[in-house]
């Protein structure tokens, strides 16, 4: 039983290394820095056709502060994010451009 | 069968623009009989008091700080922005009882006023450094000078032009579309809103018609009021515009920059549905 417990211990924070990446990236600055590009990219044409979403240059923002702190997954993440919502704005600008009243 | 194809695709080729581009008048006759079908029993003058002009329980509560207005303050610190800065000698007859006829269309630049739009035009041309001054589009002192010649206007009827001209068409079919368009992460309109939720709940506040909504601005708002920031008399103050930005936020949507020409064309086409309705500025609102 004594045997046991250092074991199941240390089993636990190996797993919990693991979960957690352990501080290990699997993307690289490299994949967010253009991840942040493409979402700026897309965001600007957002912003061409007056439809850009409120919270997307904050996104960006995160997602470039996450890259300054070497959190390169979270700074893809959200950079992916991003680039949704104005690919996103940008469907919503051609369905709605020749909106007028529904009754 | 190839011609009757080409047929039907040509008359609905001819039909698709002759949906959307219906004229102003239409456009106004269609957009109020949707609210007295909505509100049934509403005159039409009622709608210059907002939720408070279909909301009998909340009417009670807005007469009563009608006793007491907390926009007098502010209306009195416009009077005096007024004539400090001598704005009277820009404008038709000094200035006094004119907002009914704004936003207008000028015919020799092709571009639309705004009632704020002039004023800021005046500060500069009467040498008022506004930035020294701190006098922006959307609060403050520029709220407090349009909420008096608001307070001047009172009772008399709005009464917007949209000339026959591409020119101005143009504007007004612009705010027309961004009216009924869809925007933000909400995906909403400000006709969902104000039109189709109108009445409706939204969280604890009552969505207002848009038919009346121009008449009360500049407002002064609970809101704001609380909010605080610069001279607690103008706190509570904001124009239409400023308002514009916060529905747009709200619906999470980048807001427009104020008197610029997205916001100017919405409220040039916001204004003209409310013609014949008096003016109420400054008004309370929630």
């Amino acid at each position: 039983m004594r045997k046991i417990i250092p074991f199941a211990i240390a089993a636990a924070f190996a797993l919990g290394a693991c979960a957690s990446g352990g501080g290990s990236s699997e993307a690289n600055k490299g994949d967010a820095s253009s991840a942040i590009t493409a979402a700026e990219h897309e965001k600007k044409r957002a912003k061409g056709k007056g439809y850009e979403w409120r919270d997307t240059g904050k996104i960006i923002k995160k997602a470039k502060k996450a890259m300054k702190a070497g959190d390169y997954d979270k700074a893809v993440k959200l950079a992916n994010k991003a680039k949704r919502q104005s690919t996103n704005a940008l469907a919503q600008y051609e369905q709605q451009k020749n909106a007028g009243p529904n009754y | 069968m190839k011609k009757l194809v080409i047929t039907t695709v040509i008359a609905l080729m001819g039909l698709a623009p002759a949906m959307t581009m219906a004229s102003p008048q239409e456009d106004l006759k269609k957009f109020r009989s949707y609210y007295f079908k909505k509100f049934p029993g509403v005159k039409l003058q009622r709608y210059a008091d907002g939720i408070y002009g279909i909301n009998e329980g909340r009417r009670i509560e807005w007469e009563a700080m009608e006793e007491f207005p907390p926009y007098e303050p502010g209306v009195e610190i416009g009077k005096e922005l007024f004539e400090k800065y001598n704005i009277g000698k820009c404008f038709k007859n000094g200035g006094i009882g004119i907002r009914q006829n704004y936003p207008w269309f000028n015919k020799k630049t092709g571009k639309v006023h705004t009632l704020e739009g002039d004023i800021m035009s005046c500060l500069k041309k009467n040498g008022v450094d506004t930035k020294k001054a701190k006098i922006g589009f959307k609060k403050g002192k520029m709220a407090a000078i349009s909420a008096y010649m608001g307070y001047t206007s009172r009772g008399k009827k709005l009464n917007v032009v949209v000339p026959n001209d591409e020119r101005a068409l143009k504007i007004y079919n612009r705010g027309k579309r961004h009216f009924y368009a869809k925007r933000g992460q909400l995906n909403m309109s400000c006709a969902d809103c104000h039109m189709y939720y109108a009445g409706m709940m939204a969280r604890g506040n009552v969505l207002s018609p848009a038919l009346g909504h121009v008449t009360g601005f500049p407002v002064y708002r609970k809101k704001w009021e609380f909010k605080g920031g610069g001279n607690p008399a103008l706190a509570g103050f904001g124009t239409i515009q400023r308002r514009y930005g916060g529905c747009n936020k709200q619906v999470r949507a980048k807001p427009f920059k104020a008197q610029k020409a997205e916001y100017t064309a919405l409220e040039y086409f916001h204004t003209y549905m409310s013609n014949g309705i008096k003016v109420n500025a400054p008004s309370i609102r929630q």
